[in-house]
């Protein structure tokens, strides 16, 4: 017991010297590139926090992220790469926008369930093909789950830009879906909606298929030792296999609730760095669903810090890829962990 | 140029298209030499795009452009190697960080000093030289196909050979290989292996940035995303072409004739855009899961 | 004489887990000797060593080469102060030859940039015929026996000008032949000048090999003697601090049903003409313990992995308890009755990042699967907690298994693997690696688990345990069996070696019995 837990303090000590060593520099850069280095400043940190609207909304990005984060862990639990989050968030956000534009007269609820359910479906099985490719003839998942989003992307693209462009306004979009199919709003006037309640079932669905069950005790000890797992019984191949499943079905998700939720129709590029995001989320919290919400509070905050800086002061929103890109750079770095379990032991 | 036929024109583009893909390729076949999957390639070709581009519109000068484009994008590699191999990160992360990076820095950049996140277009310094000789113009397939490309994609053909000598006649290229076939016994001779690690990730940059510079001086512009997806098929080209240079050269050039192709077809066929931008990738992965596929089946048939 | 090595107060602790492993070492090596550096698994000679050889960095004390005191940071200066050392497990370039190994960070250069690999093969040959050895330069690693590579590392240290030789458990993977070659070799070596130092913890070669002695326990030492002054068991009483009965007590137990059969099996690997396993046929009896034994790359691991379900093979049949699993997975191996002690107990036995209760209930998790796809949490804490206490393991369920000893690491696999049996155990390299102690009560397990009336096969390519342990022998060489025997006391162990390495493939000679 005394192990794991200064185990779990070593682990976020090292966490928090990466989130602290991101924060310095985006104070860094903004002393650089800004001409008003205090106001963008205080535009970044209190931005997010300055109304019902701005916090709304951040709390809104939380939930994409959530999913893609959890997505993300399912597939690094058991040692499987999904590099492919971006395709799968826009694929899902297409699939539910596509769902509801089709069947446009559903009932709410049963409409709003069966484009989740398609859209999550649909993810699972573009996730589960770089699975299944990897199962039966040992093609790098990473690689393939990557290609295929990208391919999917543009394919995308066309659709919404092409066929289902909505000639009425000027947005590059489809058309806006049928208001039953909205997700109630909760938190007025921002897009805060009730995808925040599915985000949270879906924490602790995560946390209870990883952690109490057969499936995910067996998941799990596939990608800690697969070959362990083999010798013990465990159908390996199964674990390369549906572990992308739930990785994809997650991501799509994520695309979902974001259409039904906030942007009611799907417009082009909407997915843009939620995927990429959801590794970050699900690095920062050790791959542990329950980590998942703070790690995914933590990113919303810097997009939509950067966010309220851009609006409000002279530095551009890419400064919060930058700010990302430190903490991919430090989050795995073994000496930085290590580093803290010395001094937890002396 | 001729116009002797339809494939030559075909084939003349396809070795200029194939150099990013070349030059990023030998350079990934190092590091992976070494014992690394680098998936930076990507960021790093852009980061080569975007440096020399601004370097060259800030000096007046083309070399001079490329020269500080090549430094700026080694020093970010060194960076991205220095913390995967001392601070022990994973390679996977860090190169995402790279991507990411790449993406982010140049937009900042160039909101910054350009007011713009969008194409930046200069005129102040001259274009890429074109090679050409004019003797051997004359010669029908030669001069078709051969001549009159920039000076970049003919500094990848030597390059390739310079690579090969380095990895397979040297003792440095015994080492780097020694480090990725095995680590510890090079550790155990005191050899440092990690310190090839490192040069074989900064090496690549130096290759990337190349390929970065092929694509943005040649047109004297920098545009988003001008990479586009090229570090990943250059990925894809190392493990088609055997990891050899000879089969990254092969391989390369094979990829830039079904794009040079596809190109040129859609001259005839009105297929949409961004089918055109799909169209690499998925070429990518059915060329992936062909060739593992049957890798696979070799091992079964005994 | 005169002294070649002083290694004086040398400690070191590890940072990383707090543990001492050298405590005030004082180590004096003379000049021509053949010195024995011993102790069990965790008492400190290999650290001494990697610090000797510059991979570890002491924390204090300090090293004198020919009364010189030298500073070695790295094995480029050890190397550079005329040490060379031979590391347990062999670290060669399977891909290279031979002279590319030996010469690697010292290539002879042509011109100012390429490598000549003319010169470097002639050098190398010239290393190899001065000193006795049997080497073809231009052979690649991959096609060498694991003898001739532990000759290429031997090989590489001297084309180093290496004066003092540090050999790490040299014969762990050596048959009794190639042993007795390498002692030669050695002792040439020696009387050309050079000096030796074996770290071993086998008493026997100690008494054949070395001049002097050094005992570590715990990190310090407790004994210098000279070989011929001291007896085995002295030497043992030093090293573990009681004497030990290390000799098995054989049970006999009623021979009854088959458990195991293999029917002509061969595994061919993908364009190799000759198979790793060639039409292997043997049956193995509820009550008896089959030993098998070959040497490394004879098909010994392959066997085990055909036994634990991990491969297919190419023809033939196997049958667990009459039940055909021929090409099934691990699962159904599992179901028709095997219990599988494997080889690798960091990578196949046990999954180090995991807890021990992870540990311990695979194979056996199935029964705590609630209806709802949950695991009962509480009955497999329970279960857990009672093997750690039947099998005395130093752990609690929650453990992190990586954090504990190798010995406790086998434990858990034990605990696993015989909490169930069903009328079949695969033991393979059951003690490779432990302690005295461990091995003495793996040992008493494996007896135990034939005396309740298993079918056991050990799987070793140390020829003492199968010789103590097994009540019947085969013996593989280049995947076939070349010997299968009843194991009577004048059963001759050098006799067994031959076979190992095929200088025997006649089945009469190693008893009267056949």
């Amino acid at each position: 017991m005394k192990d794991s837990r200064n185990c779990s303090t070593v682990q976020l000590s090292g966490v928090l010297v990466t989130l602290a060593a991101a924060a310095v520099v985006v104070i860094v850069s903004i002393f650089i590139l800004s001409k008003t280095p205090f106001s963008t400043i205080y535009y970044f940190f209190i931005g997010p926090f300055a109304n019902k609207y701005y916090l709304g909304n951040m709390l809104n990005s939380v939930v994409p992220l959530i999913f893609t984060g959890l997505g993300i862990s399912f597939a690094f639990k058991a040692s499987m790469f999904n590099l492919g989050g971006e395709g799968q968030v826009y694929a899902g956000g297409f699939i539910a926008a596509s769902v509801a534009l089709l069947i446009p007269s559903l009932p709410g609820v049963i409409g709003i369930f069966l484009s989740l359910l398609v859209a999550a479906v649909c993810g699972a099985l573009i996730a589960g093909l770089s699975g299944f490719f990897k199962m039966k003839w040992n093609t790098d998942e990473l690689i393939t789950s990557f290609l295929i989003s990208n391919a999917l992307i543009y394919t995308i693209d066309f659709f919404i830009t092409g066929p289902m462009d909505d000639p009425t306004n000027n947005l590059l979009a489809t058309r806006k879906i049928a208001s039953q199919y909205h997700l109630l709003r909760i938190f007025p006037p921002s897009s805060l909606n009730i995808s925040v309640i599915i985000a949270i079932l879906a924490v602790i669905f995560s946390f209870w298929i990883l952690f109490k069950t057969n499936h995910g005790y067996e998941l799990r000890l596939s990608g800690l030792n697969s070959e362990f797992a083999r010798y013990g019984g465990i159908n390996i191949g199964k674990y390369i296999f549906l572990p992308m499943l739930w990785s994809g079905a997650f991501n799509a998700l994520a695309g979902a609730v974001s259409v039904l939720g906030t942007t009611h129709c799907c417009i082009k590029g909407f997915s843009n760095g939620v995927g990429w995001n959801g590794i970050a989320v699900a690095l920062i919290a050790r791959n542990n669903p329950a980590a998942v919400v703070p790690a995914a509070l933590f990113f919303a905050f810097i997009e939509a810090g950067a966010n309220s800086a851009m609006i409000n002061a002279d530095v551009t929103i890419e400064i919060a890829s930058i700010v990302k890109a430190v903490i991919f750079f430090l989050i795995t770095s073994r000496v930085i962990y290590n580093s803290f379990r010395r001094k937890a032991l002396v | 140029m001729s116009n002797t036929g339809f494939s030559f024109p075909v084939i003349h583009d396809a070795i200029d298209i194939m150099t990013p893909f070349l030059l990023a390729g030998i350079g990934g076949l190092v590091t992976e030499l070494s014992g690394m999957l680098n998936i930076a390639l990507e960021g790093l070709i852009l980061l080569g795009a975007f440096f020399s581009v601004i370097f060259a519109s800030i000096t007046g000068s083309l070399f001079l452009g490329l020269l500080f484009g090549v430094i700026t994008t080694m020093f970010i590699a060194f960076i991205f190697g220095a913390i995967t191999i001392y601070l022990k990160a994973n390679e996977f992360i860090t190169a995402i960080a790279v991507n990411l990076l790449a993406t982010g820095l140049t937009a900042v950049i160039s909101f910054h000093f350009f007011g713009t996140k969008g194409n930046l277009v200069f005129d102040n310094f001259a274009r890429l030289p074109v090679f050409d000789l004019p003797a051997l113009d004359s010669i029908p397939i030669i001069g078709d196909i051969f001549l009159g490309h920039n000076i970049i994609v003919y500094a990848g053909w030597l390059l390739v050979f310079v690579f090969w000598f380095v990895l397979y006649k040297t003792p440095y290229g015994l080492r780097l290989r020694g480090v990725g076939l095995n680590f510890k016994a090079m550790s155990a001779l005191g050899l440092n292996p990690k310190k090839y690690r490192l040069e074989a990730i900064v090496i690549s940059g130096f290759t990337c940035a190349l390929a970065g510079a092929s694509l943005s001086l040649n047109i004297g512009a920098y545009v988003p995303n001008i990479s586009s997806g090229r570090g990943w098929i250059a990925l894809v080209v190392i493990y088609l072409g055997g990891r050899t240079p000879l089969g990254i050269l092969i391989a390369s050039f094979i990829f830039a004739l079904a794009e040079s192709f596809s190109n040129y077809a859609q001259g005839f066929i009105n297929i949409p855009a961004d089918f055109i931008l799909a169209f690499p990738y998925i070429i990518t992965v059915v060329a992936l899961v062909l060739v593992s596929a049957i890798k696979k089946r070799q091992q079964k048939i005994s | 004489m005169q002294t070649c090595l002083e290694m004086r107060n040398i400690c070191k602790t590890y940072s990383i887990n707090g543990r001492t492993v050298n405590k005030n070492v004082d180590l004096t090596v003379r000049k021509g000797e053949i010195h024995a550096l011993l102790g069990e698994n965790g008492a400190g000679k290999t650290t001494l060593m990697n610090i000797l050889y510059g991979i570890i960095h002491p924390d204090s004390g300090e090293i004198f080469i020919n009364g010189k005191k030298v500073f070695i940071d790295s094995p480029l200066t050890a190397n550079r102060s005329g040490i060379g050392m031979v590391h347990q497990h062999f670290r060669l370039i399977d891909d290279f030859t031979v002279a590319q190994n030996v010469v690697l960070g010292m290539e002879p250069r042509h011109g100012l940039f390429k490598f000549d690999n003319t010169k470097a093969e002639k050098d190398v040959l010239s290393v190899i015929n001065k000193n006795g050895f049997k080497l073809e330069p231009n052979a690649k690693i991959s096609d060498l026996s694991v003898g001739q590579m532990q000759q290429v590392e031997i090989v590489k240290m001297l084309y180093r000008k290496a004066d003092l030789l540090i050999l790490d458990e040299p014969t762990s993977v050596l048959t009794e032949h190639e042993i007795q070659n390498l002692f030669i070799r050695l002792k040439k070596l020696v009387k050309t000048g050079k000096t030796v130092i074996i770290i071993t913890h086998k008493l026997k070669e100690v008494k054949r090999l070395s001049d002097r002695l050094t005992v570590l326990r715990s990190g310090k030492v407790v004994g210098v003697r000279n070989t011929a002054d001291v007896d085995e068991s002295e030497i043992s009483r030093l090293m573990v601090g009681r004497t030990v009965a290390l000799k098995p007590i054989k049970v006999e137990t009623e021979i009854k049903e088959e458990a195991l059969k293999l029917e002509n099996v061969v595994l061919k690997k993908r364009r190799q003409e000759r198979p790793i396993l060639d039409n292997l046929s043997f049956k193995v009896f509820k009550g008896e313990i089959l030993g098998i034994a070959a040497v490394a790359g004879n098909g010994l691991s392959e066997l085990e992995n055909l036994l634990g379900g991990m491969v297919r093979i190419t023809s033939g049949r196997l049958l667990i308890n009459g039940q055909d699993v021929t090409n099934e997975g691990a699962a159904v191996f599992r179901r028709a009755g095997l219990s599988y002690v494997p080889s690798d107990r960091l990578k196949r036995g046990s999954s180090i990042e995991s807890s021990v209760r992870e540990n311990i209930i695979l194979t056996n998790h199935h029964r705590f699967v609630k209806k709802t796809g949950e695991i009962d949490s509480s009955a497999a804490d329970e279960f857990s907690s009672k093997l750690i206490d039947n099998f005395n393991i130093d752990a609690d369920p929650s453990t992190r298994t990586g954090t504990l000893s190798g010995g406790n690491i086998q434990k858990v696999i034990l605990s696993r693997e015989l909490e169930h049996i069903d009328g079949l155990v695969v033991f393979a390299e059951p003690t490779w690696g432990l302690d005295i102690a461990s091995s003495e009560y793996i040992y008493k397990k494996i007896i135990e688990v034939k005396s309740e009336g298993a079918a056991v096969v050990i799987i070793s390519s140390n020829i003492e345990e199968i010789i103590n342990l097994s009540d019947r022998i085969i013996v593989m060489h280049s995947g076939e069996i070349v010997c299968e025997t009843k194991n009577t006391e004048d059963i001759d162990a050098a006799v067994i070696g031959d076979y190992m390495l095929g200088l025997k493939n006649d089945f009469s000679k190693v008893t009267n019995e056949r």
